[in-house]
């Protein structure tokens, strides 16, 4: 398994000028997290522009299902991402999660104003707010969130406080 | 070049309730390490993706270590 760059995939995104928002673990990273995590977490914005972009600079990417059988058929263009939603991809940049909507939050039309962004490496780059982080771990329910969202709530009490 | 994490002019304007209390939630929040959390919040964001993408080096050494010590 290579290790994913991060830095690499977001400046991949932002040039290809995708409008996209980082959730997930790299989110609660860049608001101060000190958990790991292995792969990035992206919701996506649904229009056929957008997606066409996408698919234009992740393509050289070699883009495949992740945990797919090798030689299972998968076409990565502007028409299999329309008809799917969420995509769990392998790349030549590392692990990247393409999402069209997450639990507790929707879609990027939804989530965008409740989003922040940062400068790094030279470019824009815009994350989940806290707050909204929070209640899409919370929404999910998954177990193994439970760690994760207490972190995120000692996050957020510090950051009202300072 | 700033790295902080800013709030742009169209996040909207709204009261913010607090968070309801789950007390699950809570009982993991007292094993929080939250010298570590004072640490990152020092840092740049950049910063914090870097420590990040070692973090994620190191462990794939360590992996790599283990499966060949393991062979």
């Amino acid at each position: 398994m290579k290790a994913i760059d991060f830095p690499a995939l977001l400046r991949m995104l932002t040039e290809g000028n995708v409008e996209f928002i980082v959730v997930g673990g790299v989110a609660a990273i860049m608001h101060g997290s000190a958990r790991g995590t292995f792969d990035l977490d992206v919701v996506h914005r649904r229009t056929p522009e957008n997606i066409q972009r996408l698919v234009n600079c992740l393509a050289p990417h070699s883009p495949y299902l992740r945990g797919a059988p090798p030689g299972l058929p998968f076409r990565f263009d502007a028409d299999t991402i329309r008809r799917g939603l969420n995509f769990t991809l392998s790349t030549t940049l590392g692990p990247l999660d393409l999402l069209g909507e997450i639990t507790g939050g929707g879609r990027y039309e939804d989530l965008l104003a409740d989003t922040m962004t940062a400068e790094l490496f030279g470019f824009t780059c815009r994350c989940l707010g806290l707050r909204k982080l929070i209640e899409t771990k919370r929404a999910a329910g998954r177990p193994r969130d439970l760690d994760a969202v207490a972190e995120l709530e000692a996050l957020l009490e510090k950051t009202k406080t300072s | 070049m700033s790295h902080k994490v800013t709030n742009r002019p169209e996040t909207k304007a709204q009261v913010v309730e607090p968070l309801p209390l789950d007390p699950v939630i809570e009982t993991y929040k007292k094993d929080i390490d939250v010298t570590l959390l004072d640490e990152n919040l020092k840092l740049t964001v950049e910063q914090r993706i870097l420590n990040l993408q070692s973090f994620v080096e190191f462990a794939l050494e360590l992996r790599k270590a283990a499966k060949t010590a393991c062979s």
